[in-house]
């Protein structure tokens, strides 16, 4: 039964300012229901991708459409750990979206988001300083702030980064659940196991290389021209991992 | 256009800033690269009370703001550390304590001895031969690094996350810059003042970006423009009067709009920005040309300092005299700083007219400057009533300088300049004696009707209080007391301070004072407080440290000593009497 | 110690330093978040020249004010569009001229004398037209800023999610740029176009050491600017110091003291990232 996709982009060709165009050619659609593993070298597009759809980049060419609210989960960069905000005040942002503008969320907003963070399994610690909570609580807590939202669509850059093993399976977890509930979840990710699992691929790198089904385009020559060649053989496994770009991250 | 550049100040002025081109615009393209404009503004701000300090205590200005430079940078490091953003707020708040700070050092420690506006916009007439020294060694300190760290500066800049050797080393770069943007700012500090040195070391650097993006062009470009911008608003500001400092801010800044606009009109943008600059160039030099030079139609050329004396020149002298007059009406004396104008007529001057006491020793510097071979006549040496002058602070002087308010005084004064300039033309010897004659009985007359009026309060009544300790002389004259005054000192600067205010307002009280009497050349916002507390009334301007505009009652030293005496009495009488004298 | 409350002229200059504080904690707590404090520094000084021009015409400052800062914005605005030159770069060059502008009028011989009250503020002598600006400033923020609050919080701690949210971040960064330059504008004459950045950076980056929310912040910033304007004309009052720079070392003090609670209420993680106090 084909029901309307929730993003359906055709052609789309993205960039900074006035600067060369940062990713072309993208194609795809995203389903009720449906998580979608976005691919890429880091500098690849990915990011610019999910800022697309997040409506803060206009595309330069190409078409675009958004048939729901997108929450934004990024990656919560160290600039952001010192906000004077608690987790609870976090997720009730997801208010403003239907608020009018003179309005706060009010104690009904704080009560939907604590419902919020009683989903993603985070109730104990509302009052906590965001900037204090684990990153992988970090990711959960802005998971809430979307279903606060009431988004459709989830749109989340790398969020198992830097997560133990543990935190990452309780996420993916989440997911699985969000997504039989009827979320569509775009990740951008490194894990290619995990996108294995996935019901879409896409992979960029400064263009479209493919998108679809994980195991029907997941091969050698899609992977080589998405990452520039860095696969490497995981001994005693026979699976493939990508060896993910020197980031100096400190 | 010339003939300016054969003035000695206006040579050395181009050598410095010819010299500061060199640091300035090599570390100009570091500090745009490096997104460190706000720093290096900041760097020279913070200089500021090193500068005050030195100026206070007495040592070189380049080591107390040099100094001062260090301690920002260090300061700034220490606080900072572990953090990439959030520098701003930190460097904001230094940068407000060193202001603050330089500030109450110059108000409340040295008693507002420096001279607030030139250390923050500079003066490009008073440079010496230790500035040249400090800027020639800044110059060559830059040259030498560009030259061997230059590379690692490139490759640092462009990828922070590029390891160098070592961690220490990329600190050492860093702080090898900016110990360097610390140097040179501070060796231009004199040029530009604490307050514009991104004029020097940022904009030129910005406008050259515009023009080309490779380094070693770039970095040519940068030091030409800051020459030729240096060059332009030094020449500008000989030619139309005004504050070197400034006028180079603005030079570049206009440039820098052309040079935008240009590029962002034309397709071709390089040259289409040259051209405009060259046509800019070419007009300016063909206004230069049109330079008016000075006259010779016989007459004696004096200059004379103060608005008092030179209208006094003026009396004595009458048409055989040409009176170049130093400083304007309402213009502070105790802070004025020189102009170029003033320098050029010091140079063609045959006489020079002081007031003296420390008042306006900046002629002393003018006259030097200029090459001038006249001599500077101290009018208030000579003069028969002298009261001591304030004993701490920078107007320590031996004698209160104020010595006009007694017409004694002027009496001196009048035939001292009658004297001199007798002396200086022999042949209107006559003349000038009955200028004078005429003049003094007038102010005898004046005198009289002033001692009348004024003998006519009882004296119980006559308390004088004022911001500005300019009339001790007047009132010794005419039997006055003067009680206390809003900023203690003889000088302008001073930022009040609420105890000052709060020990003025406690006096009138007890005095049972009816007005007081703000000096009509200062913002009169503190005074208008205390009338408003104490029920006297801050109506009545007094003229203390110079004459009014010529459009009023005190344009001349009689109409303004009458002006004085008039308002004085309505003050004292609460507004019921006057004095009604025609001088 | 009730001697100045007693004096109606320290009287006049307490209220109209307690209506700058707060009016500049308020706005200095989103300045901080936002980090524009460069921003406000180059706003001040570039109402420099805006200042010399009202004073030497006799106009009220804030009527020179104004326009140059409405020129200000918009030189900056032009300027950063110039390919190759960042808007901090934009904004360091249309403010050295600026200031060099208001220099030049300022220094020019027709100019009244007195150009300090200008640079370090007149907090002594406030006329009942600056007491007025005050209270109209303080009670436009009382009215605004609670409205600003949420989307401001939101737009300042994730400006994407902020438009996945259907909030247009650059109407309300604009919104706080208008009210902080307003404010400037009011300041000016109590501190002076170069100490009146204290007022809006000093409280609220103390504050933030003491506090982890926004809420509280505010009001310990209010709190720590009140109590620093009042300790800064205390001590004018007995210690014979300038009025304008009392306050401002009054509010750096206050900062500094504030310092070693930041290392008590940050983990090490957290406060090498940090980016604010």
């Amino acid at each position: 039964m084909p029901a309307q996709p929730l993003i359906e982009a055709s052609g789309l060709a993205l960039g900074y300012g006035t600067g060369p165009a940062a990713v072309t050619d993208v194609s795809f659609r995203l389903e009720v229901g449906q998580r979608l593993a976005l691919l890429g070298p880091n500098g690849g597009g990915k990011t610019t991708v999910l800022r697309a759809l997040l409506g803060e980049l206009r595309p330069r060419a190409g078409t675009l459409r958004v048939a729901a609210s997108c929450g934004s989960v990024p990656q919560t960069d160290r600039s952001r750990l010192d906000y004077p905000v608690s987790a609870l005040e976090v997720a009730a942002m997801g208010t403003l979206s239907r608020l009018p503008w003179w309005r706060g969320p009010g104690r009904e907003g704080r009560e939907q988001a604590l419902r919020a963070l009683e989903r993603v399994g985070l109730e104990r610690l509302a009052g906590d300083t965001f900037g204090e909570l684990s990153g992988g609580q970090r990711q959960r807590v802005l998971i809430a702030r979307a279903l606060v939202q009431d988004a459709r669509v989830l749109l989340m850059d790398e969020p198992f980064s830097g997560l133990d093993h543990p935190a990452s399976e309780r996420l993916e977890a989440l997911i699985e659940t969000l997504a039989a509930e009827g979320h569509a979840i775009v990740v951008a990710t490194h894990d290619l196991e995990q996108a294995r699992r996935w019901d879409s691929v896409l992979c960029v790198n400064g263009r479209q290389i493919a998108v679809g089904p994980p195991l029907e385009v997941l091969d050698r020559e899609v992977l080589e021209a998405t990452y520039g060649g860095a696969i490497v053989e995981i001994p005693g496994t026979g699976s493939r991992a990508i060896l993910p770009p020197h980031h100096h991250d400190h | 256009m010339l003939e300016t550049l054969e003035l000695p100040f206006v040579q050395r002025g181009l050598f410095e800033l010819l010299i500061l081109a060199v640091p300035a615009g090599l570390l100009g393209t570091w500090i745009v690269l490096r997104g460190l404009a706000f720093f290096s503004h900041a760097v020279g701000t913070a200089a500021f009370p090193g500068l005050v300090l030195a100026d206070g205590l007495g040592f070189a200005a380049p080591l107390g703001a040099f100094a001062a430079a260090i301690a920002f940078t260090l300061g700034n490091a220490a606080l900072g550390r572990g953090r990439d953003q959030g520098r701003d707020s930190i460097v904001a708040l230094v940068l407000v304590a060193c202001l603050a700070g330089g500030v109450l050092l110059a108000s409340d420690v040295f008693g507002s001895g420096a001279n607030v506006e030139t250390l923050l916009f500079g003066s490009l007439l008073l440079i010496d031969g230790s500035d040249l020294v400090l800027a020639a060694v800044a110059a060559a300190a830059t040259l030498a690094a560009n030259v061997v760290v230059g590379r690692r500066w490139l490759a640092h800049g462009f990828d922070p996350g590029a390891r160098p050797a070592s961690r220490g080393e990329a600190r050492l770069l860093d702080a090898l810059l900016l110990g360097l943007i610390a140097l040179a700012t501070t060796a231009a500090l004199t040029a530009v003042g604490a307050l514009l040195v991104a004029s020097l070391f940022v904009v030129p650097a910005a406008t050259a970006r515009l023009l080309t993006g490779r380094m070693r062009s770039w970095q040519l470009a940068s030091v030409a423009l800051v020459a030729v911008e240096g060059t332009l608003g030094l020449w500008l500001s000989v030619e139309t009067d005004a504050p070197p400092g400034a006028t180079i801010a603005c030079v570049a800044g206009g440039l820098f709009a052309l040079v935008a606009l240009g590029r962002a009109l034309a397709r071709a943008p390089r040259r289409q920005a040259s051209l405009a600059a060259a046509a800019l160039a070419l007009a300016l030099l063909a206004a230069g040309c049109g330079a008016a030079g000075s006259d010779d139609d016989g007459r004696l050329e004096v200059v004379a300092t103060t608005t008092q004396v030179g209208d006094w020149v003026r009396e004595v002298g009458g048409g055989a005299v040409a009176v170049d007059q130093v400083l304007e009406p309402n213009t502070d004396p105790h802070e004025y700083e020189p102009r170029p104008s003033d320098v050029e007529a010091a140079a063609g001057a045959d006489l020079v007219f002081a007031s003296g006491d420390d008042l306006d020793s900046w002629i002393e510097e003018i006259v030097s400057d200029s090459g001038s071979d006249a001599t500077v006549v101290d009018l208030g040496a000579g003069v028969p009533e002298r009261l001591p002058g304030e004993d701490s602070g920078e107007e320590a002087s031996r004698f209160d300088p104020h010595w006009w308010h007694d017409p004694r005084n002027a009496e001196a004064a009048v035939r001292e300049i009658e004297r001199r300039l007798a002396a200086a033309d022999p042949a209107r010897r006559a003349e000038f004696q009955r200028n004078a004659d005429a003049y003094l009985g007038r102010l005898r007359r004046l005198d009289a009707g002033i001692a009348a009026c004024i003998g006519a309060v009882p004296a119980s009544e006559r308390k004088l209080v004022t911001d500005h300790d300019a009339f001790g002389y007047f009132a010794n004259r005419y039997g006055i007391e003067v009680v206390g005054a809003v900023i203690p000192s003889q000088t302008t600067q001073a930022q009040a301070s609420a105890k000052d205010v709060s020990e003025l307002i406690g006096l009138i009280e007890r005095e049972g004072v009816k007005a007081v009497f703000p000096e009509s050349s200062l913002s009169a916002n503190v005074a208008e407080a205390i009338s408003r507390q104490t029920g006297a009334s801050a109506d009545y301007e007094l003229y203390g440290d110079t004459l009014g505009p010529a459009d009023s009652d005190g344009a001349t030293y009689l109409t303004m000593e009458a002006a004085n005496a008039e308002a004085i009495v309505r003050g004292f009488t609460g507004g019921r009497r006057g004095c009604r004298l025609s001088p | 110690m009730l001697e100045p409350l007693q004096e109606p002229f320290m009287q006049r200059a307490i209220a109209e330093m307690t209506m700058l504080a707060l009016a500049g904690a308020a706005v200095g707590c989103w300045v901080v978040l936002f980090e524009l404090s460069y921003a406000t520094e180059s706003l001040a000084h570039s109402l420099f020249p805006g200042l010399v021009v009202a004073a030497i015409a006799g106009l009220p400052l804030l009527l020179g004010a104004t326009p140059a800062v409405v020129l200000a914005a918009l030189a900056i605005a032009l300027a950063s569009r110039v390919q190759g030159v960042s808007r901090d770069l934009a904004v360091a060059v249309v403010v050295t001229t600026m200031f060099g502008l208001g220099a030049l009028l300022a220094l020019s011989p027709d100019s009244p004398p007195g150009i300090e009250s200008l640079l370090f503020g007149d907090i002594l002598g406030p006329t009942d037209g600056d007491l007025i600006a005050s209270a109209a400033l303080l009670a436009l923020l009382v009215v605004t800023l609670p409205l600003l609050h949420a989307r401001l919080l939101a737009t300042g701690f994730d400006r994407g999610a902020a438009s996945a949210l259907g909030l247009s971040p650059g109407r309300w960064e604009a919104a706080l740029t208008v009210l902080l330059a307003l404010a400037i504008v009011v300041a000016v004459q109590g501190l002076g176009n170069l100490l009146v950045v204290a007022v809006f950076v000093g409280p609220a980056a103390a504050a933030r050491n003491l506090t982890s929310r926004m809420g509280p912040m505010i009001a310990v910033a209010a709190a720590i600017a009140v109590l620093a304007g009042l300790a800064g004309l205390y001590l004018s009052y007995y210690a014979g110091t300038a009025g304008g720079a009392s306050v401002a070392l009054a509010i750096v003090a206050a900062y500094l003291l504030s310092l070693p609670a930041r290392h008590l209420r940050l983990p090490r993680a957290a406060r090498a990232g940090a980016t604010i106090g």
